[in-house]
Order: structure tokens, then C-alpha cells, then sequence
């Protein structure tokens, strides 16, 4: 059986989301930055178990630093969001714990996971300057080694089918 | 004068060979001035090499200019895309209104042919139908010649744009990213133009229709091709309505897109 769900990913601009999205869904990476207008959506059907798969309807929308700015019923009937920032630009994660809050405030029962990318670039992820903000981050990523991306939808995928 | 002979038969008997070599070169001479001067003859000798070599030259174009030249059209387009496209353009737009025109011109020839049966039952009826409906003749006759027909149904969920179920003439698209998208647009407009609870209810695209019927939280989208206007509209919703009444519910939303393509894949409403 394939059961669809609505993956939305979001993020300030530039932050790698339709690099993760085109590594998980085509396995491509490019360096040349196109951004993103409105919203592009793409899909990916993985197996969770033997019998079930998931069909990934992933949208991806135009970078923003503010959640409040994003067109609310891109939102909508989200069964997961994915908050994009980038490890290397502190500006993309200065206001995460508040852009956090505001999306668990308005869709409690939305899956939320905070993914920290581009970590091919830094040198040593261990440094201290980093501590407080992984904290709050479920995954480090990069898409464009790929590292932790198909970790990263299969965790989704799997605590949405549970 | 002895002296002066015995001095000519001297040089006659040195000379005599040189001599006839030399008569032998002015003979060569003047017949090959012959063929340079005289252009007839010239040719019979070099046209015969110059068209083999021409003929040689042709067969040789493909081959050995062949992979230059589409390499050089290949960068040259490349590089000048917008040139491009501005010199075809005005081509392909004459084009396009050359087939319009034809087109045009046959629908009309159709529309006169029906309209000149004008002794047969369908026109008698369809005369009768304008006159009780009030809508011109012109507009059945219309609505004859373009039928519309139904290309595609989706039912989606309206917040999420997943995709509840669908029926299709041709599988060309993924159902699933088309849903999402139209929902993305719909919801886009519906957001823009902030008119409360207004909602988008029709995209046309060339000679396509794509019908939107909202209800609470899924929607309808069909898209249909030919003439559609209000009269099929109306059909159509009361069609979808009764589709829903029937199909959509929590407990009877399985096989949804067989009952789809059972219910509409007939193209008369």
C-alpha cells in the first residue's frame, strides 16, 4: 500500500533546501545557485516496510528568514516540515528558535525537523561555536556529498507511517 | 659561293636533328593553342575533370563539412539564443495564423454545411432549442462541432493538495506533483487577491478548461477540452455533486478513481 504525505521544506534563502530536495529526489547536486519563486514540488517513493510504501510530496518554497511571511496555506495540510539553515551563514539560523515556535504554535500536530546543511564546509563540526545551535538541530547534512540526506527523509518517512 | 653551300650543308648535317625536335614543339604548340583559344575545344577536355571533381566534392560535403558546420550552427544558436528566437518568431507566428485561418476556414465551411440542412430533424430540433433557451443557433452548432470532452478528474485534498483519487485519458503527467501544484496555484490566487472567500474557479490554457469545484476539504479539478461554457459548466458541477453525494464520504472513499472512470468516462454529460 503507498500512503502519500506532504513534506514542506523552508528555510531562509540560500540555505540548500532544493539542493537536499534534488539530491534525495534525483541524486544530482549543482553549485549554480538558482532560487527558488513561489513554490516548486517534486516527489519520491521509498519502501518503509516490505508491504508499505511512502509516496514523499515535497514542496519546496522560496527562502524566507520569516515563517510569518510564507503564503499559510503552503502550510496547510502539512504532514511534516523540514527547517533548512545553513552551518556556515549564521544569519540563516539566528532566528531559528523563534521561527521554531511560531510553526509549532500553529501546527501542533505537524512533524518538525531542523536540519543544519552544508557541513562539507566546515572544518570542525565538534567546535564549540556550533555547540548551542546543534543543539536544537535534529540533523547535520550535506547535499552536496549526500551525507544525511536519505537518513534524514527515511526518518520522516518512518515516523509518519508510525 | 662554293663556301657559302658547303657552309648550309655543314649546318644541315649539324642542325638536322635539333630542327625536326624544334618543328616537332612548334607542331605541340599550335595545336595546344588551338584548344586554349578555341573554348569549345577547351571544354571537351576540362569540363569532363571539373565535374568529376565537383561531383567528387558534393558526395564529400556531408562527410567532411558536415560535423563542422552543425557544430558552428550548434555554438552559434547556443550562443545567441534570443537572436534565435526573435528571427523565428515572426516565421513561426505566420505560421500559426496561416493554420488558424485554415482551420477557421473549415470550421466555417462546417458550420454552413449544418446550417444548410435545414430540412433535417437535428436542425429542426436544435432551431426549437434556441428558441426555448434563447442561446443563438450559431452556439449549438458550435457546441456540436467542438464536443467537449473530459481529459482528466482529480479529486484533491484541499489543504495538503495529496491527491484522493483520479481518472485520466492518457498517463503522461505524475497525478500526484500536477495535484500539488494546482493547489499551490490555487492557493496562491486565492491568497493574493485577499477577496475573503472567493475561490479560483476556472484556469484555461489553449483550447483546455480546467474546471475547479471546491468543497469542504477536498476539491474537484477536470480538465476538459472544446467548447465550455456555461451550459456545460452547469452540467458539469451538477455531475461532480451528484458524484460526490454519492462516492465521497469517510466510510465510502475507497476505489474512488475506479468509480471516477466509471461514472465519467463517458463524454456526454
Amino acid at each position: 500500500m503507498t500512503t502519500s504525505k506532504k513534506i514542506v521544506l523552508l528555510g531562509h534563502f540560500g540555505v540548500g533546501k532544493t539542493s537536499i530536495i534534488r539530491k534525495f529526489v534525483t541524486n544530482e547536486f549543482s553549485t549554480d545557485y538558482k532560487v527558488t519563486i513561489g513554490v516548486h514540488i517534486l516527489k519520491k517513493e521509498i519502501p518503509v516496510t516490505t508491504t508499505d510504501n511512502i509516496s514523499l510530496i515535497i514542496w519546496d518554497l522560496e527562502g524566507t528568514d520569516n515563517v510569518d511571511l510564507i503564503n499559510k496555506s503552503y502550510l496547510l495540510g502539512a504532514h511534516s516540515f523540514i527547517y533548512v539553515y545553513d552551518i556556515t551563514r549564521p544569519v540563516t539560523f539566528s532566528n531559528l528558535e523563534e521561527n521554531i515556535l511560531k510553526l509549532n504554535e500553529k501546527f501542533p500536530n505537524t512533524l518538525l525537523k531542523t536540519v543544519a546543511n552544508k557541513i562539507d564546509l566546515v572544518e570542525d563540526i565538534n567546535d564549540e561555536k556550533y555547540k548551542d545551535t546543534l543543539l536544537k538541530t535534529d540533523f547535520t547534512s550535506s547535499a552536496k556529498t549526500g551525507e544525511n540526506i536519505e537518513v534524514l527523509f527515511d526518518n520522516i518517512a518512518k515516523e509518519l507511517l508510525l | 659561293m662554293a663556301e657559302k653551300n658547303k657552309l648550309r650543308q655543314l649546318k644541315e648535317l649539324l642542325l638536322h636533328e635539333d630542327r625536326d625536335e624544334i618543328a616537332l614543339l612548334q607542331a605541340k604548340i599550335t595545336a595546344l593553342e588551338d584548344i586554349i583559344e578555341k573554348q569549345e575545344k577547351l571544354s571537351n577536355r576540362v569540363d569532363p575533370i571539373i565535374d568529376k571533381k565537383l561531383k567528387q566534392y558534393t558526395e564529400d560535403i556531408p562527410e567532411k563539412l558536415g560535423p563542422t558546420i552543425t557544430e558552428s550552427l550548434k555554438n552559434e544558436i547556443a550562443n545567441s539564443k534570443d537572436q534565435v528566437v526573435d528571427a523565428l518568431y515572426p516565421i513561426i507566428g505566420k505560421m500559426i495564423k496561416k493554420y488558424i485561418q485554415q482551420e477557421f476556414k473549415i470550421l466555417s465551411e462546417k458550420i454552413n454545411t449544418q446550417l444548410q440542412k435545414s430540412f433535417s430533424f437535428k436542425n429542426w430540433k436544435r432551431k426549437f432549442k434556441s428558441k426555448i433557451s434563447g442561446i443563438e443557433e450559431d452556439s449549438f452548432v458550435m457546441q456540436e462541432l467542438a464536443k467537449t470532452e473530459i481529459q482528466e478528474i482529480f479529486i484533491i485534498e484541499k489543504d495538503s493538495g495529496i491527491l484522493i483519487a483520479n481518472f485520466s485519458k492518457s498517463n503522461t503527467i505524475d497525478k500526484d506533483v500536477l495535484s500539488g501544484m494546482l493547489t499551490a496555484i490555487k492557493s496562491f490566487v486565492e491568497e493574493a487577491f485577499k477577496t475573503g472567500n472567493d475561490n479560483l474557479e476556472l484556469i484555461e490554457y489553449g483550447l483546455y478548461n480546467i474546471h475547479i469545484q471546491n468543497f469542504n476539504s477536498y476539491y474537484f479539478a477536470v480538465v476538459a477540452h472544446g467548447v465550455f461554457d456555461s451550459s456545460y459548466k452547469g452540467k458539469l458541477e451538477y455531475e461532480l455533486l451528484n458524484f460526490a453525494e454519492k462516492n465521497l464520504g469517510k466510510e465510502n472513499n475507497k476505489n474512488l478513481s475506479i468509480k471516477l472512470a466509471e461514472y465519467f468516462n463517458n463524454d456526454d454529460l
